[in-house]
């Protein structure tokens, strides 16, 4: 499809300006001739008609939530209500300037103070900040609150310990925290081997970096003892809550021993992903770690009745972000806690866990699950059986847009010798049997065309907007931005007839 | 449940079906004695009637926003927003879709993302666009550790009229590599030129410099970086209002090597504080040491151009603990928001409301001078953000301006304790205020 540039009209204009230009002020009278830019910065010339076209169409181009099942494990895609996108956009919250008079935005406090109690109980913690954007940035934060724990304490610790089976974050987290990751193997259940924690876990250690249910999908049952491990060195157990909607109403990882939390908004709690954010990547913690938090946070006065932000003080890692919180991203939290109450949270998370082990028990007779056991969820199988067909899952996963559908994440999590090859399903509450019953048809059906008719699948996607693309040429290409695109056809003598982009 | 379509006989066959006799049986490995005993003390449900009367109750405890205008920027600019931005921005399919790691089912975020990282090079003049930062604040830290990545040394120079949010975070983030982070003093609103040359050596591993600094004052980058560039040091320029680069020079013309940049100013609004967004620039030849997710063209099977997240060698989940960064979820839907922005206003477009901010911006300033009850602290060009030091106390100002629907503008006292800022304000001033509000607040000031 032709990029916005491609459309551009000379003289064409899809703004409107006010009447009043100030043109009795002359802008060289005000500015020095070195600050401004001789030539106008060229952008593209098309009217508001060609933008609400050109953008319609590329949203065509698009699958999202709406349009139907998107089990991406490990991404929680569960509906996003729609009566929480008007809340968040009400006017009072969206013009609210972040440094306005603390009495205009008693509201807007309000909601972030009300939700941090929210969230402390439906987790078992005891203060959250609402600062972090997103979940690796939770990460961090985090991480950053560890180290300064220790630091405090005079007792400085290198090394973070984080399973085999964790997101890519957790290890970049802890490397952006200057710690020295040391990675713990999974055992044959799918679970943290204690034996090797056991040996790892030592007075150079800051903690464990947990996922539960873990990336695979499967609670670990050896909670009490990991905690225990990790709490006798000293150390803390911090809980990536990627997986928190397993949990809902059923375990508090507070109760569970650990000492903080990063929970992502945008997926337990419902907010939209928006094609890779924004997001809210919340953390919880106990109340030891309290004094770490990121400043501001926000505080009542019960004596005025008025909340306000509070600067948390000398011990307080800083800020890690401008102002304070991805408001809208909170309002619409909110709003989903209190449209679920108790037993709409703990029926959201039966739910996905009936689901997840509904898909594996229909699939398992066709794809090796990683392990065989009950999951949280969401599940994970393998596509290691089609193989000797010459089919690898990515074959698989493409084949399913085929019929319509998101493939479920694939190649994470991936370690040797059970999870390789993996194709993770996590499909959420907010699918209904008739669904997963069409997916798992779907799968079973693209088992037999990979025995039956490979090539089906090696070539697969053949009915989506684009098929598969070019990897390796975007890279040595390195074609960025448009200009790049214009250099190259230059450099290449580009004809219209000779080269097709 | 409205939200959880499977009913509960159809979940006692599901169960049947996977082998179980109850629910409790597939949560087995969690140990009985950590579950929950009671339900969670949280409110029951509410319908959704019920919820929209309760946040609308909420709302209503916040001024109301809507009939005031703002004379605060400090980091965050109210603009008008076109309609067809929130509209656009709504479909379903940009709204509820993942990060685009399968471009069959993602053209239109990938190629949008394309598209605006063709925008922000030709306003920064920058080879390279990292698209999505969480914001102005992180962007600028991410570029600080990106620039002790490139040039192996461990020290950087701060100017103190970066966004102090800003200057705070990078602190955050530097403290776990234990950087020496040099403060740059100011003069007269501006880099203190004399103290950068004393400043500058061979062991710094990058400058930061905001302009328009927070002063709302424009630094003259061009002679900042002959000093910087003078040793190997790299400059990196921070922009916090986006805006500006409609009239001003691109930082890539007055030798920034890193620009980090608040994309809020494009299509974005306030939200009390975010969700807004940042982009990252540089030079191809620094390519590798960028964080964060890129996109470029390519071609699929059928020889069609195409978008693909690339250069992907850098990121987390890939590289792990090696990776540039930890950033995964970022601001993808704000990336649309600007794009969607940038390309209704086109060049001419920005370009009219850049001028319109700073021309209205100096009316301002001018009518505040000649009513006698402000003067000039500092004598420096500026943009659309301007100090001025009051003759009346600024808290009786501001009440002034909030009693008539003016959200006030920021005490720099808040964040600058030296005498000369005692009793000042930061004014900012952008398109939605018209001459008449100006006059108005003027006028209210004056009396």
């Amino acid at each position: 499809m032709k990029l916005i540039f491609e459309k551009s009209v000379k003289g064409r204009d899809g703004y409107s300006l006010p009447q009043d230009l100030f043109d009795d002020i002359k802008i060289e009278e005000c500015l020095p001739e070195y600050v401004i830019s001789k030539n106008k910065k060229i952008l593209s010339e098309v009217s508001e008609v060609d933008v609400v076209r050109h953008f319609t169409k590329l949203s065509k181009l698009n699958y999202g939530l709406d349009d139907g099942f998107y089990p991406l494990g490990s991404c929680t895609m569960k509906y996003n209500p729609k009566i929480n996108e008007k809340l968040a956009s009400l006017s009072n919250f969206i013009y609210a300037h972040p440094l306005a008079p603390e009495n205009t935005v008693q509201g807007c406090l309000e909601v972030a103070y009300d939700l941090n109690k929210l969230l402390c109980e439906i987790t078992g913690m005891d203060e959250y900040t609402m600062a972090p954007a997103a979940g690796a940035h939770g990460e961090l934060t985090g991480i950053l609150i560890m180290r300064k724990y220790f630091v405090d304490r005079g007792n400085i610790r290198h090394k973070m310990l984080i399973p085999d089976s964790a997101h890519g974050t957790n290890p970049a987290s802890a490397a952006m925290g200057g710690f020295q990751v040391v990675e713990v193997k999974s055992n044959e259940k799918g679970t943290i081997n204690l034996k090797e924690l056991v040996e790892l876990m030592d007075e150079d250690t800051v903690g464990l970096m947990l996922t539960n249910p873990n990336t695979v999908g499967l609670y670990d049952e050896g909670i009490e003892e990991i905690e225990k491990i990790v709490h006798d060195k000293g150390g803390l157990l911090y809980y990536d809550g990627a997986n928190l909607n397993a949990s809902l109403g059923i375990i508090r990882p507070g109760d569970a021993g650990f000492d903080i939390v990063h929970l992502n908004l945008h997926k337990t709690f419902s907010t939209p992903h928006g094609g890779g954010g924004p997001g809210a990547g919340v953390i919880g913690v106990k109340k030891d770690l309290i004094p770490y938090l990121p400043t501001p946070n926000v505080a009542f006065n019960s004596d005025q009745k008025k909340y306000y932000l509070l600067d948390a003080g000398e011990k307080s890692i800083g800020m890690v972000r401008a102002f304070w919180a991805n408001f809208s991203v909170l309002v619409k939290t909110y709003a989903w806690i209190l449209s679920m109450g108790p037993d709409g949270l703990y029926n959201a998370s039966k739910t996905s866990i009936i689901n997840a082990n509904y898909v594996l028990a229909k699939l398992k007779k066709y794809y090796k699950p990683a392990y065989d056991r009950y999951c949280g969820h969401e599940c994970t199988v393998t596509g290691r059986e089609y193989k000797k067909y010459g089919v690898k899952t990515l074959d698989i996963a493409k084949r399913i847009m085929d019929y319509g559908m998101h493939p479920p994440t694939i190649y994470f999590p991936h370690f040797e010798p059970y999870a390789e090859e993996t194709i993770m399903v996590e499909p959420t509450e907010s699918e209904s049997k008739e669904m997963l019953d069409k997916f798992i048809d779907i799968m079973i059906k693209i088992s037999d065309e990979a025995k039956t008719n490979p090539e089906l699948l090696t070539t697969a996607p053949h009915i989506t907007p684009i098929r598969r693309t070019n990897d390796a040429l975007a890279v040595k290409r390195a074609i960025l931005t448009y200009d790049d695109e214009l250099k190259l056809k230059d450099e290449l003598n580009y004809k219209n007839e000779n080269i097709e982009f | 449940m409205r939200y959880i379509p499977t009913t509960e006989e159809q979940k006692k066959e599901m169960l049947k079906e996977i082998g179980v006799s109850s629910f409790e049986d597939l949560i087995e490995s969690i140990p009985q004695n950590l579950r929950l005993k009671d339900k969670l003390n949280i409110p029951e449900a509410i319908s959704e009637s019920e919820l929209e009367d309760k946040i609308y109750r909420l709302a209503k405890k916040n001024a109301d926003f809507n009939s005031m205008k703002p004379l605060i920027g400090a980091g965050s600019y109210r603009h008008f927003i076109p309609e067809a931005v929130k509209f656009l921005l709504q479909r379903e399919e940009f709204w509820t879709c993942y990060t685009p790691y399968q471009p069959e089912l993602s053209q239109g975020t990938l190629q949008s993302i394309f598209e605006y990282q063709s925008y922000i090079s030709r306003l920064t003049k920058m080879e390279v666009i990292i698209p999505s930062i969480y914001d102005g604040a992180s962007a600028a830290a991410e570029a600080a550790l990106m620039s002790l990545r490139l040039t192996h040394k461990n020290k950087i120079i701060v100017s103190n009229l970066l966004h102090p949010h800003y200057r705070e975070t990078i602190k955050t983030y530097l403290a776990p590599h234990e950087t020496e982070i040099i403060d740059l003093p100011y003069k007269n609103g501006l880099v203190d030129m004399e103290k950068l040359k004393i400043l500058i050596d061979e062991d710094v591993a990058s400058i930061i410099i905001q302009s328009p600094n927070f002063f709302g004052g424009i630094e003259d980058m061009a002679k900042i970086s002959e000093i910087v560039h003078s040793k190997s040091v790299l400059l990196i320029n921070v922009i916090v209002e986006s805006m500006s680069l409609g009239i001003l020079k691109a930082p890539g013309d007055i030798g920034a090597d890193i620009v980090a940049g608040n994309a809020q100013s494009f299509g974005m609004d306030l939200n009390y504080g975010g969700p807004y967004n940042a982009y990252l620039g540089t030079r191809k030849q620094y390519i590798r040491q960028l964080p964060g997710r890129i996109v470029g063209e390519t071609v699929d099977v059928d020889g069609k151009r195409v978008f693909v997240m690339t250069l992907r060698a850098r990121e987390q989940d890939i590289r792990r603990e090696k990776a540039t960064s930890n950033i995964c979820t970022n601001h993808n839907l704000n990336v649309l928001a600007a794009n969607i922005f940038l390309s209704l206003m086109g060049t001419e477009g920005l370009y009219q409301i850049s001028l319109l901010n700073a021309k209205s911006a100096h009316y301002l300033e001018n009518l505040l001078l000649k009513s006698g009850k402000f003067e000039k602290v500092f004598n420096y060009p500026f943009y659309n953000e301007f100090l001025l030091k009051s003759k009346e106390d600024i808290s009786t100002v501001n009440k002034k301006l909030l009693e008539n629907n003016f959200i006030p503008p920021l005490k720099i006292c808040e964040f600058y304790q030296a005498d000369n800022l005692k009793n000042v304000l930061l004014f900012a001033v952008t398109e939605t205020l018209s001459r008449d509000n100006l006059n108005n607040a003027a006028k209210i000031l004056s009396e």
